[in-house]
């Protein structure tokens, strides 16, 4: 085997065959040369385990499922997964059996208002101009954003991103908006306010 | 107790396809890492590195994505993908130019380097020598390092990702591999101390 031969063979390091081991005997050059290559391919060993725990940040998962959602038509935000989240589901059903209660008890008859309109959210919501990045704030205004039930309020330093995803109209009733059944299926384009967390805070409806 | 099959990645995107968002969690945490670290190794940008893995994978939940089976593996897709939003980012930065411009033909196929130097690369030190040098090295063959020696990527995948006969693979592979070494030997010596041995080819 020639030298040329024998570093043909360079790439196959690791099942370098018994002739290429007898060139390596032979001729001190490549034989020292070897010895760099196997330090240097442990090194690169090193930097693959070192670097091999690497993985992109939770929010970009996060970010991901909202356009995934958007694209599959799934209508539902990702969930608050917070300890307290089954208790308020059960303060929430009971809140919603007492109202039920009242109001078929013949007690409570005032006109009826939705607990979550757009425009008594949007009283209480967080001043996203303030978070929200220029190119967002730019094109809308930010208080057209609606924060979600049970989202936490952005802290003002909280690092945050706005995902634009399609949803069904139908996806605008849980918000409070009201959705003529012929139009329910039809496609809309929204903003969803993500925290660092990966969770939805808030939500603006772009076509209306 | 049979163990049950793990599902391929072309099984996943059909599943992710008719909606199964558990699917595209499965394949997204599959592949992510290897992306994300490849994007990483060549932008040397962790900003760069998100934005490419976003990007990826949203081009692959868009209907239209181009993903053909017949002609490789998903993973290669999903590299070949990541690699031309990466090289698009560096020819924005236009930081390749002055790399490649400069060490790529003056450095010779097997340079030497002293043995202490050589033991050093295992410890942390020189991982940490090694990463740069791997950073600083021309782009073509940065690539062919953080695929085949960093990402364990068969020389075959690369060749489908970097669209480039599996010849050339190999042979940018071993060009990359002297210029480390060469690298490594110049931080270590400095020119111009008269102390760096002369780079030999054994060729």
């Amino acid at each position: 085997m020639t030298c040329q031969e024998y570093w043909n063979t360079m790439p196959e390091l690791a099942g370098a065959g018994e002739e290429t081991a007898a060139h390596g005997q032979e001729c001190a050059a490549c034989a020292a040369a070897l010895r760099n290559h196997g330090a240097l391919a442990a090194g690169l060993r090193g930097v693959a385990a070192e670097w091999g725990r690497l993985k992109a940040p939770g929010r970009v998962e996060a970010r991901l499922l909202a356009a995934f959602r958007g694209q599959a038509g799934l209508a539902s935000l990702p969930p608050a997964r917070r300890w307290w989240s089954p208790l308020l589901a059960w303060v929430t059903a009971g809140v919603v059996v007492g109202a039920a209660f009242l109001l078929f008890s013949g007690r409570a008859r005032q006109p009826q208002t939705p607990l979550h309109t757009p425009a008594g959210m949007e009283a209480a919501a967080t001043d996203w101009s303030a978070v929200l990045p220029a190119d967002v704030t730019g094109d809308a205004a930010a208080g057209d954003f609606i924060p979600l039930p049970n989202a936490d309020r952005l802290p003002q330093d909280e690092d945050m991103n706005v995902v634009r995803v399609e949803v069904p109209r139908s996806a605008m009733i849980a918000l409070g908006y009201s959705v003529p059944a012929d139009r329910a299926s039809e496609r809309v384009r929204a903003d969803v306010v993500m925290g660092s967390d990966g969770l939805a805070r808030a939500v603006r409806f772009l076509d209306e | 107790m049979a163990e049950t099959p793990v599902e391929t990645d072309d099984e996943l995107l059909l599943r992710m396809r008719s909606g199964d968002e558990q699917a595209f969690t499965a394949l997204y945490r599959r592949r992510q890492g290897a992306i994300y670290r490849f994007a990483l190794h060549m932008s040397g940008s962790a900003a760069t590195a998100e934005d490419t893995i976003q990007e990826v994978f949203l081009a692959l939940i868009r209907d239209d994505c181009g993903y053909d089976p017949e002609r490789g593996t998903l993973a290669g897709y999903l590299f070949g993908i990541a690699r031309k939003l990466v090289l698009r980012h560096l020819e924005r930065r236009r930081t390749d130019v002055e790399l490649d411009a400069e060490a790529d033909d003056l450095v010779s196929p097997d340079a030497t380097a002293s043995a202490d130097q050589l033991a050093a690369l295992t410890r942390k030190e020189g991982i940490a020598a090694l990463r740069r040098a791997v950073q600083t090295l021309p782009q073509r063959y940065r690539e062919v390092v953080v695929l085949c020696d960093l990402e364990e990527v068969d020389y075959a995948e690369a060749a489908f990702i970097l669209g480039c006969p599996v010849g050339t693979v190999r042979s940018r592979l071993h060009r990359a591999r002297a210029l480390l070494l060469e690298k490594l030997n110049q931080e270590r010596r400095p020119k111009g101390l008269g102390e760096l041995d002369p780079a030999r080819s054994l060729i």
